[in-house]
């Protein structure tokens, strides 16, 4: 464990250190302090804007950092060497992969971390200016109820990122940090649409035998992510149980479990 | 331990976490329709595989968080193409019809695009009725889907009420969507719409109680109560005679109105329903044609002109209205379930 901590905050600290992901999470603070300006696009409809730009941005530049970072931590320690040094050392291929994702993960959720206290921060002083009352005169939902959502779904982001990072990681492991990014983006982009594969595969749409089983099969084996995805009960004003989210925490753990545990075959097996 | 344990031990976790993840996955998913954490609505359910869906749903996945932007633009866009020009193209339509898949609970887009197909593009296939009974259905479908995704607010249930009410003159649907309607939140003008319905469907003894139901809620409401009158006053004795079975003695009640103000359309509308009451249909179908003739968009007259020259064997006149409930009927049938025998 101890090598896996320190590997991990090598990691941690080296991830602070890239620059580029300092420009993105710069740019994303941006974005996610304006996102009330975006909110004159839709008149009347004020807080879904800014929830949804606030929490969309906290996931799309968070899944950016996740996918950068992950492709880019083992790929370099090769490039440099340093590889051969940490694992002449009493460190394991299993130790240092484990280090690597964990190093990364701590990385992904401090700077999803600050995005979220932005946007908490315009969530709290812009809310209650678009909250529509009612005929009463009192909001439609209470702002604490508000509050509580926003933060599940950002909690729900971290899980995403979670699972987006031992991708990202696991891949680099196969592929060179380019086609790691592009297979990382799609297998998101897919797994995002996962329900949209199960729907087409049903029988009733009428398809084709050869593309039910195709989409059927993209269905089993992609990551569903749109279930970290709460936005719609948040613009709904449905609340989200504590239930569902342990459910889905198992779920993004299972998940992790899966790459991980390939990501170490495929690493015991590339020689390094 | 050995490297080969090690990698046996991680083949046999990894067998068990894949197995473990399906019927977890499965959980999730019908637990989220329940919770409504994700609409059961099928995105392809408008136009079956339509370009407009299918980029929809990828572009929605890729947009991630920002769909409710790109949303907006494409209706910025939307509204340039209007005020060029051009905002009865299909071009437009697909991009109203992409802006609802991107941010289904807004609103405006499927108002939009409803009225779009159901009033614009109607005029736009003017002298092909099927043309037009294609785009009444695709007005109708689109207001559907759109309360399937924001089923808690009356906006949606209204505008599919009215499009029924003023485009198809279907006024039993009309009444039934402007009763959900009610269900939420509205103004109070749809309860008067639910009665004026009624009226021209005709129903009296409905329109009645939903204006009765009217000046319950606010006894000021003068349209209420002058609408009540003129009925009492005029059809509703006539309607009990139907009631009844004096049939003939009702038709005269009504024609000492009607030979007042001959143009009535509740009053054509009730000597109608009268005649086929009494089963007298070539009698009936004339009177539906006589308000059709008398009043340019009664659709309603002509959708009951067409389904009793069906029902008397005469060439049935093509009006979209007619085709497009047809469909409807159609539809409905091949959609219900098969009872158990």
């Amino acid at each position: 464990m101890r090598a896996v901590y320190r590997v991990a905050k090598a990691t941690y600290h080296e991830g602070w250190r890239r620059r580029f992901l300092n420009g993105i999470l710069v740019f994303a603070i941006l974005i996610i302090g304006s996102s009330w300006v975006f909110t004159y696009l839709q008149p009347g409809a004020e807080l879904k804007m800014l929830i949804d730009v606030g929490l969309g941005s906290i996931r799309f530049f968070g899944m950016l950092i996740a996918v950068f970072l992950g492709v880019r931590l083992i790929p370099d320690e090769i490039e440099k060497r340093t590889i051969y040094t940490l694992l002449s050392k009493p460190v394991s291929r299993g130790q240092f992969l484990a280090g690597k994702f964990f190093g990364g993960l701590a990385t992904v959720i401090s700077n999803v971390a600050l995005m979220g206290i932005t946007f908490y921060v315009v969530f709290a002083i812009k809310a209650p200016q678009f909250a529509i009352p009612t005929e009463e005169g009192a909001p439609q939902y209470s702002m604490e109820f508000m509050y509580a959502n926003v933060a599940k779904a950002i909690l729900m982001s971290f899980l995403e990122l979670a699972v987006v990072m031992g991708l990202a990681v696991v891949a680099s492991v196969v592929f060179s940090w380019i086609l790691a990014a592009i297979f990382t983006f799609f297998v998101y982009f897919v797994g995002q649409m996962s329900e949209f594969f199960g729907h087409l595969a049903d029988p009733e749409t009428g398809a084709s035998p050869a593309a039910r089983v195709i989409l059927g099969t993209i269905y089993r084996i992609m990551p569903h992510f749109e279930i970290f995805d709460v936005r719609e009960p948040i613009l709904t004003d449905v609340p989200i149980v504590w239930g569902y989210m342990g459910r889905t925490f198992g779920m993004a753990l299972i998940y992790i479990g899966i790459v991980l545990a390939l990501g170490y075959l495929f690493f015991n097996r590339r020689e390094v | 331990m050995s490297h080969t344990t090690k990698v046996v031990i991680t083949w046999i976790l990894l067998i068990g976490m894949v197995a473990g993840m399906q019927p977890l996955s499965e959980t999730l998913n019908t637990e989220r329709l329940i919770r409504g954490y994700a609409r059961p609505t099928q995105v392809t359910k408008i136009l079956q595989y339509d370009a407009p869906a299918m980029t929809g749903v990828i572009v929605g996945a890729m947009l991630g968080g920002f769909r409710e932007v790109a949303a907006s633009m494409l209706w910025m866009r939307t509204q340039s193409l209007w005020y060029e020009g051009r905002g009865t193209y299909w071009d437009a339509l697909y991009l109203m019809r992409m802006t609802t898949l991107l941010d289904p609970h807004w609103l405006e887009p499927w108002r939009m695009t409803a009225w779009h197909c159901a009033y614009n593009l109607y005029v736009e296939a003017e002298g092909d009725p099927e043309a037009q009974a294609r785009m009444l259905e695709l007005g109708t479908d689109v207001l559907r889907e759109g309360i399937s995704w924001n089923p808690d607010r009356y906006d949606l249930y209204f505008e599919l009420g009215w499009t029924y009410f003023d485009r198809i003159r279907d006024y039993d649907e009309a009444a039934r969507w402007l009763g959900a309607a009610v269900q939420f939140e509205h103004p109070e003008y749809i309860e008067r719409l639910i009665a004026h319905g009624y009226e021209r469907l005709p129903d009296i003894p409905k329109a009645l109680e939903w204006y009765d139901y009217c000046l319950k809620r606010r006894p000021s409401d003068e349209t209420a109560k002058g609408a009540t009158i003129t009925i009492r006053e005029r059809y509703l004795p006539a309607w009990r005679m139907m009631e009844e079975g004096r049939y003939d003695e009702a038709i005269a009640h009504l024609d000492r109105y009607l030979t007042i103000e001959p143009t009535s359309t509740i009053g054509l509308h009730v000597k109608a329903h009268i005649y086929e009451e009494a089963g007298d249909l070539v009698r009936a179908r004339e009177q539906w044609r006589l308000a059709a003739e008398t009043m340019a968009l009664n659709h309603h007259a002509r959708y009951k002109v067409a389904e009793l020259s069906s029902k008397l064997g005469l060439p049935v006149p093509e009006h979209p209205s007619y085709i497009y409930g047809e469909r409807r009927r159609q539809r409905m049938e091949i959609e219900r379930p098969i009872p158990d025998s």
